[in-house]
Protein backbone atom coordinates (compact mmCIF):
# COMPACT_ATOMS: atom_id res chain seq x y z
CA UNK A 1 0.00 0.00 0.00
CA UNK A 2 2.59 2.49 0.74
CA UNK A 3 4.19 1.96 -2.93
CA UNK A 4 0.38 2.99 -4.26
CA UNK A 5 0.52 5.84 -2.18
CA UNK A 6 3.55 6.87 -3.07
CA UNK A 7 2.38 6.43 -7.24
CA UNK A 8 -0.31 8.81 -6.25
CA UNK A 9 1.13 11.24 -4.43
CA UNK A 10 3.64 11.77 -7.03
CA UNK A 11 1.52 11.25 -9.65
CA UNK A 12 -0.98 13.57 -9.82
CA UNK A 13 1.16 15.95 -7.74
CA UNK A 14 2.92 15.97 -11.61
CA UNK A 15 0.04 16.13 -13.29
CA UNK A 16 -1.55 18.86 -10.94
CA UNK A 17 1.48 21.19 -11.46
CA UNK A 18 1.04 21.11 -15.42
CA UNK A 19 -3.03 21.46 -14.41
CA UNK A 20 -2.24 25.00 -12.60
CA UNK A 21 1.00 26.20 -14.68
CA UNK A 22 -1.46 28.11 -16.82
CA UNK A 23 -2.85 30.71 -14.62
CA UNK A 24 -0.05 31.09 -12.60
CA UNK A 25 3.24 29.18 -10.90
CA UNK A 26 1.35 29.71 -7.74
CA UNK A 27 -1.47 27.90 -8.81
CA UNK A 28 0.57 24.85 -10.09
CA UNK A 29 2.13 24.61 -7.00
CA UNK A 30 -1.32 24.47 -4.91
CA UNK A 31 -2.73 21.98 -7.37
CA UNK A 32 0.14 20.03 -6.90
CA UNK A 33 -1.14 19.57 -3.22
CA UNK A 34 -4.19 19.21 -3.86
CA UNK A 35 -4.87 17.00 -6.39
CA UNK A 36 -2.88 13.96 -4.64
CA UNK A 37 -5.13 14.88 -1.71
CA UNK A 38 -8.30 14.27 -3.28
CA UNK A 39 -7.22 10.42 -4.44
CA UNK A 40 -5.75 10.22 -0.89
CA UNK A 41 -8.49 11.51 1.32
CA UNK A 42 -11.15 9.39 -0.76
CA UNK A 43 -9.39 6.12 -0.47
CA UNK A 44 -9.45 6.82 3.01
CA UNK A 45 -12.54 8.81 4.02
CA UNK A 46 -14.52 5.62 2.23
CA UNK A 47 -11.90 2.61 3.43
CA UNK A 48 -14.40 1.27 6.51
CA UNK A 49 -17.50 1.27 4.26
CA UNK A 50 -15.63 -0.09 1.40
CA UNK A 51 -14.33 -2.69 3.34
CA UNK A 52 -17.60 -3.50 4.78
CA UNK A 53 -19.75 -3.55 1.78
CA UNK A 54 -17.26 -5.97 0.22
CA UNK A 55 -18.16 -9.13 2.57
CA UNK A 56 -21.47 -7.88 2.50
CA UNK A 57 -22.29 -7.92 -1.04
CA UNK A 58 -20.35 -10.90 -1.58
CA UNK A 59 -16.65 -11.07 -1.98
CA UNK A 60 -14.72 -12.00 1.52
CA UNK A 61 -11.68 -9.77 1.80
CA UNK A 62 -10.64 -7.92 4.61
CA UNK A 63 -10.41 -4.19 5.04
CA UNK A 64 -6.59 -4.21 4.26
CA UNK A 65 -7.15 -6.20 0.91
CA UNK A 66 -9.96 -3.58 -0.18
CA UNK A 67 -7.77 -0.88 0.79
CA UNK A 68 -5.16 -1.70 -1.07
CA UNK A 69 -6.91 -2.57 -4.16
CA UNK A 70 -8.25 0.61 -4.33
CA UNK A 71 -5.20 2.51 -3.51
CA UNK A 72 -3.40 0.25 -6.82
CA UNK A 73 -6.41 1.49 -9.05
CA UNK A 74 -5.78 4.70 -8.00
CA UNK A 75 -2.37 4.49 -8.47
CA UNK A 76 -2.99 3.51 -12.31
CA UNK A 77 -4.87 6.36 -12.43
CA UNK A 78 -1.94 8.55 -11.13
CA UNK A 79 0.61 7.36 -13.36
CA UNK A 80 -1.47 7.57 -16.51
CA UNK A 81 -2.41 10.93 -15.39
CA UNK A 82 1.77 11.39 -14.83
CA UNK A 83 2.13 10.24 -18.46
CA UNK A 84 -0.42 12.64 -19.65
CA UNK A 85 1.26 15.76 -18.02
CA UNK A 86 4.00 16.49 -20.59
CA UNK A 87 0.61 16.81 -23.09
CA UNK A 88 -0.93 19.02 -21.10
CA UNK A 89 1.69 20.99 -20.07
CA UNK A 90 2.77 21.86 -24.06
CA UNK A 91 -0.83 22.27 -24.24
CA UNK A 92 -0.49 25.32 -21.40
CA UNK A 93 3.06 26.24 -23.03
CA UNK A 94 1.33 26.80 -26.36
CA UNK A 95 -2.13 27.80 -25.38
CA UNK A 96 -3.26 31.96 -25.33
CA UNK A 97 -1.75 33.06 -21.97
CA UNK A 98 -3.67 34.88 -19.34
CA UNK A 99 -2.44 38.08 -20.75
CA UNK A 100 -4.05 37.54 -23.88
CA UNK A 101 -7.46 38.51 -24.92
CA UNK A 102 -8.20 35.08 -25.89
CA UNK A 103 -7.32 33.81 -22.53
CA UNK A 104 -11.18 32.65 -21.66
CA UNK A 105 -10.72 30.36 -24.74
CA UNK A 106 -7.24 29.02 -23.32
CA UNK A 107 -8.81 28.17 -20.32
CA UNK A 108 -12.39 26.28 -21.49
CA UNK A 109 -9.73 24.48 -24.00
CA UNK A 110 -7.57 23.34 -20.69
CA UNK A 111 -10.77 22.14 -18.74
CA UNK A 112 -11.69 19.93 -21.10
CA UNK A 113 -8.21 18.29 -22.06
CA UNK A 114 -8.62 17.94 -18.22
CA UNK A 115 -11.57 16.17 -18.35
CA UNK A 116 -11.05 14.14 -20.94
CA UNK A 117 -7.57 12.66 -19.09
CA UNK A 118 -9.27 12.46 -15.96
CA UNK A 119 -11.92 10.25 -18.04
CA UNK A 120 -9.32 8.34 -19.41
CA UNK A 121 -7.35 7.28 -16.47
CA UNK A 122 -10.38 7.13 -14.31
CA UNK A 123 -12.10 4.15 -16.95
CA UNK A 124 -8.65 2.55 -17.10
CA UNK A 125 -8.19 2.39 -13.54
CA UNK A 126 -11.60 1.31 -13.14
CA UNK A 127 -11.43 -1.74 -15.11
CA UNK A 128 -8.73 -2.69 -13.53
CA UNK A 129 -10.17 -2.33 -9.85
CA UNK A 130 -12.85 -4.62 -11.30
CA UNK A 131 -10.35 -7.25 -12.55
CA UNK A 132 -8.99 -6.78 -9.38
CA UNK A 133 -11.90 -7.87 -7.64
CA UNK A 134 -13.07 -10.53 -9.70
CA UNK A 135 -9.08 -12.36 -9.43
CA UNK A 136 -9.83 -11.77 -6.00
CA UNK A 137 -13.84 -13.71 -5.26
CA UNK A 138 -13.51 -15.57 -8.12
CA UNK A 139 -17.31 -14.95 -9.43
CA UNK A 140 -18.52 -12.30 -11.36
CA UNK A 141 -21.89 -11.09 -9.94
CA UNK A 142 -20.56 -10.12 -6.25
CA UNK A 143 -17.43 -8.64 -8.05
CA UNK A 144 -19.37 -6.73 -9.94
CA UNK A 145 -21.95 -5.85 -6.87
CA UNK A 146 -18.63 -4.52 -4.64
CA UNK A 147 -17.14 -2.60 -8.19
CA UNK A 148 -20.39 -1.11 -8.00
CA UNK A 149 -20.70 -0.35 -4.66
CA UNK A 150 -17.21 0.81 -4.45
CA UNK A 151 -17.55 3.29 -7.75
CA UNK A 152 -20.49 4.91 -5.99
CA UNK A 153 -18.83 5.76 -2.65
CA UNK A 154 -15.55 6.94 -4.22
CA UNK A 155 -17.87 9.32 -7.10
CA UNK A 156 -19.22 10.40 -4.10
CA UNK A 157 -16.35 11.53 -1.62
CA UNK A 158 -14.41 12.12 -4.34
CA UNK A 159 -16.45 14.71 -6.31
CA UNK A 160 -17.08 16.47 -2.75
CA UNK A 161 -13.44 16.35 -2.36
CA UNK A 162 -12.28 18.00 -5.52
CA UNK A 163 -15.12 20.61 -5.11
CA UNK A 164 -13.92 21.86 -1.37
CA UNK A 165 -10.10 22.06 -2.74
CA UNK A 166 -10.77 23.87 -6.15
CA UNK A 167 -9.81 25.79 -8.41
CA UNK A 168 -7.07 23.42 -9.80
CA UNK A 169 -6.87 24.99 -12.94
CA UNK A 170 -7.57 28.51 -12.11
CA UNK A 171 -10.38 30.80 -13.60
CA UNK A 172 -8.96 33.71 -15.09
CA UNK A 173 -11.49 36.72 -13.66
CA UNK A 174 -10.80 34.92 -10.09
CA UNK A 175 -7.79 35.24 -7.77
CA UNK A 176 -4.88 32.87 -7.34
CA UNK A 177 -5.75 31.13 -4.24
CA UNK A 178 -5.14 27.87 -2.58
CA UNK A 179 -9.04 27.22 -1.58
CA UNK A 180 -12.04 29.18 -2.51
CA UNK A 181 -13.54 31.95 -0.21
CA UNK A 182 -16.34 29.86 0.19
CA UNK A 183 -14.83 26.36 -0.16
CA UNK A 184 -16.93 25.30 2.94
CA UNK A 185 -20.51 27.07 2.10
CA UNK A 186 -21.77 24.55 -0.14
CA UNK A 187 -21.44 20.82 -2.00
CA UNK A 188 -20.57 19.50 -5.43
CA UNK A 189 -24.04 18.48 -5.98
CA UNK A 190 -25.95 21.34 -4.85
CA UNK A 191 -23.80 23.11 -7.27
CA UNK A 192 -24.45 21.01 -9.96
CA UNK A 193 -28.21 21.35 -9.17
CA UNK A 194 -28.65 24.89 -9.10
CA UNK A 195 -26.57 25.03 -12.32
CA UNK A 196 -29.52 22.59 -13.99
CA UNK A 197 -32.03 24.91 -12.36
CA UNK A 198 -30.42 27.64 -14.18
CA UNK A 199 -30.37 25.80 -17.38
CA UNK A 200 -33.88 25.06 -17.57
CA UNK A 201 -35.37 28.18 -16.20
CA UNK B 1 -7.57 1.34 -26.46
CA UNK B 2 -7.19 -2.41 -25.75
CA UNK B 3 -7.42 -3.16 -21.93
CA UNK B 4 -5.83 -6.58 -21.54
CA UNK B 5 -8.31 -9.23 -20.45
CA UNK B 6 -6.55 -11.28 -17.85
CA UNK B 7 -6.48 -10.59 -14.60
CA UNK B 8 -3.83 -7.93 -12.52
CA UNK B 9 -1.00 -8.68 -10.65
CA UNK B 10 -1.82 -9.76 -7.20
CA UNK B 11 -1.81 -6.83 -5.17
CA UNK B 12 1.63 -5.91 -2.49
CA UNK B 13 0.60 -7.85 0.40
CA UNK B 14 -2.57 -9.48 -0.52
CA UNK B 15 -2.59 -13.09 -0.44
CA UNK B 16 -4.72 -15.02 -4.11
CA UNK B 17 -5.74 -17.45 -2.47
CA UNK B 18 -8.15 -15.41 -0.98
CA UNK B 19 -10.85 -16.88 -2.93
CA UNK B 20 -11.91 -20.34 -1.79
CA UNK B 21 -12.67 -21.93 -5.46
CA UNK B 22 -8.90 -20.81 -6.31
CA UNK B 23 -7.43 -22.12 -3.13
CA UNK B 24 -6.01 -26.30 -3.54
CA UNK B 25 -7.96 -28.49 -1.84
CA UNK B 26 -5.81 -32.00 -2.05
CA UNK B 27 -7.77 -33.65 0.75
CA UNK B 28 -11.35 -33.56 1.49
CA UNK B 29 -11.99 -32.83 5.00
CA UNK B 30 -15.27 -32.68 7.30
CA UNK B 31 -15.74 -29.08 7.49
CA UNK B 32 -14.79 -27.91 11.02
CA UNK B 33 -17.83 -26.05 12.85
CA UNK B 34 -17.28 -22.20 13.02
CA UNK B 35 -15.63 -21.08 16.53
CA UNK B 36 -18.48 -19.93 19.16
CA UNK B 37 -18.51 -15.74 18.76
CA UNK B 38 -16.74 -14.33 21.83
CA UNK B 39 -16.67 -10.53 21.99
CA UNK B 40 -18.05 -7.81 20.31
CA UNK B 41 -15.22 -7.16 17.91
CA UNK B 42 -15.94 -11.47 16.77
CA UNK B 43 -19.78 -10.18 16.76
CA UNK B 44 -19.44 -7.29 14.83
CA UNK B 45 -16.58 -9.58 12.18
CA UNK B 46 -19.71 -12.05 12.01
CA UNK B 47 -22.22 -9.49 11.18
CA UNK B 48 -20.92 -8.64 8.22
CA UNK B 49 -19.02 -11.82 7.05
CA UNK B 50 -20.91 -14.63 8.10
CA UNK B 51 -24.58 -13.28 9.09
CA UNK B 52 -25.77 -17.35 9.96
CA UNK B 53 -23.32 -17.61 12.69
CA UNK B 54 -25.21 -14.37 14.58
CA UNK B 55 -28.15 -16.77 14.79
CA UNK B 56 -26.32 -19.53 15.26
CA UNK B 57 -28.41 -22.87 16.47
CA UNK B 58 -32.31 -22.21 18.16
CA UNK B 59 -31.08 -24.45 20.73
CA UNK B 60 -27.98 -22.93 21.86
CA UNK B 61 -27.00 -21.00 24.64
CA UNK B 62 -26.32 -17.58 25.75
CA UNK B 63 -28.56 -16.22 22.72
CA UNK B 64 -30.08 -13.50 24.97
CA UNK B 65 -26.43 -12.27 26.01
CA UNK B 66 -25.58 -12.07 22.32
CA UNK B 67 -28.89 -9.98 21.94
CA UNK B 68 -28.15 -7.51 24.42
CA UNK B 69 -24.29 -7.14 22.88
CA UNK B 70 -26.25 -6.74 19.97
CA UNK B 71 -28.55 -3.83 21.36
CA UNK B 72 -25.56 -2.19 23.11
CA UNK B 73 -23.53 -2.17 19.88
CA UNK B 74 -26.82 -0.33 18.02
CA UNK B 75 -26.76 1.97 20.55
CA UNK B 76 -23.66 3.42 20.96
CA UNK B 77 -22.85 3.10 16.98
CA UNK B 78 -25.91 5.10 16.37
CA UNK B 79 -24.92 7.61 19.09
CA UNK B 80 -21.03 8.29 17.57
CA UNK B 81 -23.49 8.62 14.06
CA UNK B 82 -25.32 10.51 15.70
CA UNK B 83 -22.04 13.21 16.95
CA UNK B 84 -21.48 13.36 13.26
CA UNK B 85 -25.30 14.57 12.56
CA UNK B 86 -24.91 16.68 15.45
CA UNK B 87 -21.51 18.63 13.81
CA UNK B 88 -23.66 19.75 11.38
CA UNK B 89 -25.30 22.52 13.81
CA UNK B 90 -22.67 22.23 16.84
CA UNK B 91 -23.83 23.51 20.15
CA UNK B 92 -26.44 21.88 21.89
CA UNK B 93 -26.63 19.11 19.19
CA UNK B 94 -23.69 17.54 19.86
CA UNK B 95 -25.45 15.37 22.73
CA UNK B 96 -28.98 15.97 21.56
CA UNK B 97 -28.51 14.61 18.20
CA UNK B 98 -26.78 11.33 19.32
CA UNK B 99 -29.96 10.68 21.88
CA UNK B 100 -32.38 11.12 19.63
CA UNK B 101 -30.33 8.77 17.16
CA UNK B 102 -29.63 5.97 20.38
CA UNK B 103 -32.97 6.45 20.97
CA UNK B 104 -34.55 6.36 17.65
CA UNK B 105 -32.64 3.07 16.39
CA UNK B 106 -33.75 1.48 19.67
CA UNK B 107 -37.33 2.41 19.58
CA UNK B 108 -37.66 1.89 16.07
CA UNK B 109 -36.91 -1.79 17.00
CA UNK B 110 -38.70 -1.73 20.43
CA UNK B 111 -41.97 -0.68 18.59
CA UNK B 112 -42.03 -3.53 15.40
CA UNK B 113 -40.66 -6.17 17.49
CA UNK B 114 -44.12 -7.57 18.81
CA UNK B 115 -45.29 -6.94 14.93
CA UNK B 116 -42.70 -9.19 13.69
CA UNK B 117 -43.12 -11.64 16.13
CA UNK B 118 -46.80 -11.93 15.38
CA UNK B 119 -46.20 -12.06 11.36
CA UNK B 120 -43.87 -14.82 11.93
CA UNK B 121 -45.90 -16.84 13.97
CA UNK B 122 -49.09 -16.27 11.69
CA UNK B 123 -46.73 -17.44 8.76
CA UNK B 124 -45.79 -20.65 10.93
CA UNK B 125 -42.99 -19.60 12.77
CA UNK B 126 -41.46 -21.38 15.63
CA UNK B 127 -39.51 -18.87 16.41
CA UNK B 128 -39.40 -17.84 20.15
CA UNK B 129 -39.54 -14.32 21.26
CA UNK B 130 -35.76 -14.35 22.15
CA UNK B 131 -34.91 -15.48 18.93
CA UNK B 132 -37.04 -12.69 17.50
CA UNK B 133 -35.37 -10.30 19.85
CA UNK B 134 -31.95 -11.54 18.20
CA UNK B 135 -32.98 -10.92 14.59
CA UNK B 136 -34.11 -7.59 15.63
CA UNK B 137 -30.81 -6.23 17.42
CA UNK B 138 -28.52 -8.01 14.81
CA UNK B 139 -30.70 -5.44 12.29
CA UNK B 140 -30.44 -2.97 14.01
CA UNK B 141 -26.27 -3.34 15.18
CA UNK B 142 -25.89 -4.08 11.20
CA UNK B 143 -27.47 -0.35 10.37
CA UNK B 144 -25.35 0.85 12.69
CA UNK B 145 -22.27 -0.42 12.09
CA UNK B 146 -22.74 0.45 8.25
CA UNK B 147 -23.64 4.49 9.42
CA UNK B 148 -20.48 4.24 11.10
CA UNK B 149 -18.69 3.05 7.49
CA UNK B 150 -20.78 6.27 6.07
CA UNK B 151 -19.76 8.20 9.16
CA UNK B 152 -16.34 10.21 7.54
CA UNK B 153 -18.39 10.35 4.60
CA UNK B 154 -21.30 12.38 6.29
CA UNK B 155 -18.80 14.13 8.20
CA UNK B 156 -16.82 15.81 5.69
CA UNK B 157 -20.66 16.47 4.09
CA UNK B 158 -21.43 18.25 7.33
CA UNK B 159 -18.42 20.61 7.35
CA UNK B 160 -18.82 21.84 4.13
CA UNK B 161 -22.71 22.29 3.15
CA UNK B 162 -25.13 24.45 4.42
CA UNK B 163 -28.76 23.37 3.49
CA UNK B 164 -30.43 21.33 6.37
CA UNK B 165 -32.44 19.28 3.21
CA UNK B 166 -29.34 18.61 1.10
CA UNK B 167 -27.76 16.84 4.85
CA UNK B 168 -31.09 15.33 5.72
CA UNK B 169 -31.04 13.83 2.16
CA UNK B 170 -27.59 12.29 2.72
CA UNK B 171 -28.27 10.72 6.26
CA UNK B 172 -31.81 9.10 5.01
CA UNK B 173 -29.66 8.10 1.65
CA UNK B 174 -27.03 6.56 3.92
CA UNK B 175 -29.80 4.85 6.83
CA UNK B 176 -32.07 3.85 3.79
CA UNK B 177 -28.78 1.98 2.31
CA UNK B 178 -27.96 0.46 6.11
CA UNK B 179 -31.13 -0.81 6.67
CA UNK B 180 -31.51 -2.56 3.51
CA UNK B 181 -28.22 -5.06 4.48
CA UNK B 182 -29.73 -4.82 7.82
CA UNK B 183 -32.92 -6.16 6.51
CA UNK B 184 -31.14 -8.10 4.62
CA UNK B 185 -29.86 -9.87 7.42
CA UNK B 186 -33.46 -10.64 8.92
CA UNK B 187 -34.73 -12.44 5.85
CA UNK B 188 -31.43 -15.08 6.00
CA UNK B 189 -31.78 -14.99 9.68
CA UNK B 190 -35.90 -15.94 9.43
CA UNK B 191 -35.20 -18.18 7.09
CA UNK B 192 -32.60 -20.18 8.96
CA UNK B 193 -34.84 -20.00 11.87
CA UNK B 194 -38.00 -21.48 10.29
CA UNK B 195 -36.68 -22.42 6.70
CA UNK B 196 -38.87 -19.87 4.60
CA UNK B 197 -39.50 -16.34 4.54
CA UNK B 198 -43.06 -15.43 4.22
CA UNK B 199 -45.25 -12.42 3.11
CA UNK B 200 -45.89 -11.26 6.48
CA UNK B 201 -41.98 -10.63 7.13
CA UNK B 202 -42.03 -8.26 3.87
CA UNK B 203 -44.89 -6.98 5.22
CA UNK B 204 -43.02 -6.41 8.31
CA UNK B 205 -39.88 -5.19 6.82
CA UNK B 206 -42.10 -2.32 4.94
CA UNK B 207 -43.55 -1.10 8.41
CA UNK B 208 -40.16 -1.39 9.63
CA UNK B 209 -39.40 1.50 7.39
CA UNK B 210 -42.21 3.49 7.76
CA UNK B 211 -41.66 3.61 11.26
CA UNK B 212 -38.07 4.39 11.02
CA UNK B 213 -38.75 7.37 8.45
CA UNK B 214 -41.54 8.50 10.65
CA UNK B 215 -38.88 8.78 13.84
CA UNK B 216 -37.06 10.98 11.62
CA UNK B 217 -39.72 13.45 11.99
CA UNK B 218 -40.91 12.80 15.30
CA UNK B 219 -37.44 13.28 17.16
CA UNK B 220 -36.22 16.18 14.66
CA UNK B 221 -34.66 17.91 14.59
CA UNK B 222 -31.68 15.78 13.90
CA UNK B 223 -29.73 18.20 11.37
CA UNK B 224 -30.50 21.81 12.08
CA UNK B 225 -31.11 23.14 15.38
CA UNK B 226 -34.88 23.42 17.21
CA UNK B 227 -36.43 25.74 19.70
CA UNK B 228 -36.91 22.68 21.75
CA UNK B 229 -35.61 19.28 22.14
CA UNK B 230 -38.36 17.29 21.17
CA UNK B 231 -40.99 18.84 18.56
CA UNK B 232 -44.49 20.66 19.69
CA UNK B 233 -46.23 20.08 16.11
CA UNK B 234 -46.97 16.61 15.14
CA UNK B 235 -46.25 16.07 11.37
CA UNK B 236 -46.22 13.10 9.19
CA UNK B 237 -42.44 12.11 7.74
CA UNK B 238 -44.32 13.11 3.84
CA UNK B 239 -45.71 16.38 5.05
CA UNK B 240 -42.11 17.34 7.33
CA UNK B 241 -39.96 16.72 4.25
CA UNK B 242 -42.34 18.92 2.11
CA UNK B 243 -42.12 21.66 4.24
CA UNK B 244 -37.96 21.08 4.84
CA UNK B 245 -37.97 21.25 0.53
CA UNK B 246 -40.45 24.34 0.65
CA UNK B 247 -40.59 27.59 1.49
CA UNK B 248 -39.07 26.49 5.41
CA UNK B 249 -36.04 28.05 6.33
CA UNK B 250 -33.53 25.25 5.30
CA UNK B 251 -30.01 27.07 6.20
CA UNK B 252 -27.94 26.03 9.01
CA UNK B 253 -27.89 28.19 11.84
Amino acid sequence: MGISLAVIVAGTAIYGAALGAWRSPAQGVFSALKLPLVLTLTALGNSLINGMAAPLLGVSISFKESLAAILASFAICATILASLAPLLLFLVVSSPSMDSAQRGAAHGLILIVNVGSLALAGIVGNVRLFQTILSLSGDRPPALRVWTAWLGMNLLLGSQFSWLLRPFVGSPGLPVEFLRADAFQGNFFEAVFRALVRLFS
Amino acid sequence: MNIPEQGPPPLPGVSSTTNPSQAPSPVPSTPKPPLPIQGMGMLIEALLRDPSRVVGDPAAKGRSRQALALLLIAALGAMIYGIVVGSFSGGDQYWAAPVKTGLGMLLTGLICLPSLYVFGALGGSKARVQDILLLVAGLAALVTILLLGFAPVAWVFSQSTQSVAAMGALHLLFWLTATLFGLRFLNHGFKQLQGSSNLGLKVWMLVYVVVGLQMTTALRPFVGVGATFLPVEKKFFLSHWADSLNGKPSIRP
